[in-house]
């Protein structure tokens, strides 16, 4: 069988579209059937997508799309959750209250290079909907521009999601490193009560 | 450029989105702030960690095989 160029390249993005969907759900069995979804939804409607352009955008948003119509179908009350509660920069302030201008990098460093990625997935998929689709997008490398073209959503928006919803992972991590006790008591002292 | 100004352009730079004038700006007080530049180095750190961690899933290779049967029935049927 001729192989269809359409679908070799689109098939080139799979664990690019299932990583971002396993994060999406929150479980293999459903993003393995949104992603299958979204595979023959771009199939059918492959005369839509003009040849030349942004093929792994156009993917995406079909992605996306599926995602959220079926989330929003299966939840009584769509998660429309704001992020205005996190304290800005509450990571890196712990640190610098400690040795502002300091130049070791090594606590932070630390921190950083300990966090497990069970624990960054986990903090993303903490996330409120919007904000983890953003960030996903994000880390998939697609560009401002692109992401809010995929998520139809203002470039500003894309920007103070992908701000807050850093933020917030910064938070969670910092969290769950000073439970774990990762973090040195000199470098990251309990904020007080 | 005052350290706010270049605080607030942090996530613009490190992703690769600020205009070129700006770059150069935000890097000639890297370069003269030793705690802006902390500041970079570690987000950047940080999410260089995201990107990574969140990238070493795969599809599972059933899943792919799957696909392509469902693809291959797709284009068989009749619109």
């Amino acid at each position: 069988m001729a192989t269809d160029p359409f679908e070799t390249e689109a098939l080139s993005f799979l664990d690019a579209l299932y990583r971002t969907a396993l994060r999406m759900t929150r479980s293999e069995a459903e993003a393995e059937d949104l992603v299958q979804e979204t595979y023959i939804r771009a199939f059918r409607f492959r005369h839509q997508f003009t040849p030349g352009t942004n093929l792994k955008a156009w993917l995406f948003r079909i992605l996306t799309n599926t995602f959220i119509n079926q989330y929003r179908r299966k939840a009584a009350r769509p998660d429309e959750t704001e992020l205005d509660d996190v304290e800005e920069s509450i990571l890196y302030r712990h640190m610098r209250d400690v040795s502002p201008g300091s130049a070791s990098l090594d606590p932070e460093t630390e921190l950083i290079d300990n966090t497990l990625s069970s624990e960054v997935t986990d903090a993303l998929e903490a996330l409120p909907e919007k904000f983890r689709t953003t960030l996903l997008l994000d880390v998939e490398g697609f560009s401002y521009k692109e992401i809010a073209e995929v998520l139809d959503i203002p470039i500003g928006t894309v920007m103070s999601r992908l701000h807050r919803g850093r933020k917030f992972l910064q938070k969670r991590l910092y969290d769950v490193a000073r439970d774990r006790g990762i973090v040195a008591a000199r470098a990251m002292p309990r904020p007080a009560d | 450029m005052d350290c706010a100004d270049c605080l607030e352009r942090l996530y613009a730079y490190l992703d690769r989105e600020l205009a070129p004038a700006e770059v150069t700006e935000v890097r000639a007080h890297l370069d003269d702030c030793g705690g802006c530049e902390d500041s970079f180095v570690l987000e950047q750190r940080f999410l260089a960690r995201v990107r990574d961690c969140c990238q070493e899933d795969v599809a599972p290779t059933e899943l792919r095989s799957r696909i392509v049967a469902r693809l291959r029935m797709e284009s068989d049927t009749p619109l």
